[in-house]
C-alpha cells in the first residue's frame, strides 16, 4: 500500500519564538486587568457594607 | 577533601528542585493557574502544548501569518475561559476542541461560502466505515493539498484529525462532542466529498 498522502504533506514547524512573549505578554495584561476589576468590585462591596449595621437578636426592638 | 555522606532524608531534600512546575501534570499547572493566575504555570502549559496548537492552525489554514494570530488568540481564549475546564477532558483535548472551532469559525467567517450539502443519511445507514479510505489514500500528496484546499473546513479538520493526527473516533468524539455515529458519518461524508472534489478537480487521475 501506497503512503498515507496525510502524512506526507504534514507540517512540522515549531511555532516562532517570539509568539510566546505575545502570548504571554498578552495574559499578564488580562491578568492584570482581572486584578483591577477585583479590587474595583472588593472595595465597592466594602463601600455597600459600610451602608449595613450588623445587628444581634438582642438589639431586636421588638423584645 | 571528601565529604561526609549525609542522611538520606537530607540527601534527598538537597536534591529537589524548586517547584517550577516543570514536574507537575497538565491538570496541576491548570489548578494552579487557576487557583492563584499563576502567569508561569501557564508558561508551562503553552511550552506544552503550543507546537500541537500551532500546527493544527498551520494545516487547516496553511497559511503562517495566520496560524501564528490563531495560535496566539486561541491560547488568550483557553486562559480566559480556564474556569469552564472541568477536568472531565484531558487538558489537550479540552486544548484541541478550542482550537479546532475556533480555527473553524475564522474560516468560516473568510469563506462566507454555502455550507456543505448534508447527504442523506439514509444513504449511509449500511455503508461499510472505511468507504472511500483506499481511494482517498492513493492521491498523490500534491494533488491532496489541492483537493483539501477546496473543501469545507469541516471536511478537512475531519480528515486531517483521522489520517494526520492518528485520531481515535473516541477522541473525536470529545473534540468534535458529537456520538461516534455522528463522528463516522462525518467522516464518510467527508471522504466522499474529498473524492468528488478530487474527480471534479482531476478528471483523468480517477
Amino acid at each position: 500500500m501506497s503512503e498515507n498522502p496525510f502524512k506526507l504533506i504534514r507540517l512540522e514547524e515549531e511555532p516562532p519564538e517570539h509568539l510566546r512573549k505575545e502570548v504571554l505578554g498578552s495574559v499578564r495584561l488580562a491578568v492584570l486587568m482581572m486584578r483591577f476589576a477585583q479590587l474595583f468590585v472588593a472595595d465597592y462591596a466594602a463601600v455597600l457594607f459600610d451602608k449595613f449595621k450588623l445587628r444581634r437578636d438582642d438589639d431586636d426592638p421588638a423584645r | 577533601m571528601t565529604s561526609e555522606p549525609c542522611h538520606p532524608i537530607i540527601e534527598d531534600a538537597l536534591s529537589r528542585k524548586p517547584a517550577d512546575g516543570r514536574d507537575l501534570s497538565d491538570e496541576e499547572l491548570v489548578e494552579r493557574v487557576k487557583a492563584s493566575l499563576d502567569t508561569e504555570a501557564f508558561g508551562q502549559l503553552y511550552d506544552r502544548f503550543s507546537a500541537r496548537v500551532y500546527r493544527k492552525c498551520l494545516s487547516m489554514t496553511r497559511d503562517r501569518a495566520l496560524a501564528h494570530d490563531l495560535t496566539h488568540d486561541i491560547f488568550l481564549k483557553a486562559f480566559l475561559s480556564l474556569n469552564k475546564f472541568d477536568g472531565r477532558s484531558q487538558f489537550g483535548t479540552w486544548l484541541y476542541r478550542i482550537s479546532f472551532n475556533y480555527c473553524l469559525d475564522h474560516l468560516r467567517r473568510r469563506q462566507r461560502g454555502p455550507a456543505a450539502v448534508e447527504l442523506d443519511a439514509g444513504v449511509y445507514a449500511l455503508a461499510d466505515e472505511d468507504l472511500y479510505e483506499e481511494e482517498l489514500m492513493a492521491i498523490r500528496a500534491d494533488r491532496l493539498e489541492t483537493v483539501l484546499d477546496a473543501i469545507d473546513p469541516t471536511d478537512r479538520a475531519v480528515l486531517l484529525f483521522k489520517y494526520q493526527d492518528d485520531m481515535s473516533v473516541k477522541e473525536m468524539m470529545e473534540v468534535l462532542e458529537m456520538s461516534e455515529s455522528a463522528v463516522k458519518m462525518r467522516l464518510l461524508r467527508a471522504r466522499e466529498r474529498a473524492l468528488g472534489r478530487y474527480k471534479q478537480l482531476f478528471p483523468g487521475e480517477e
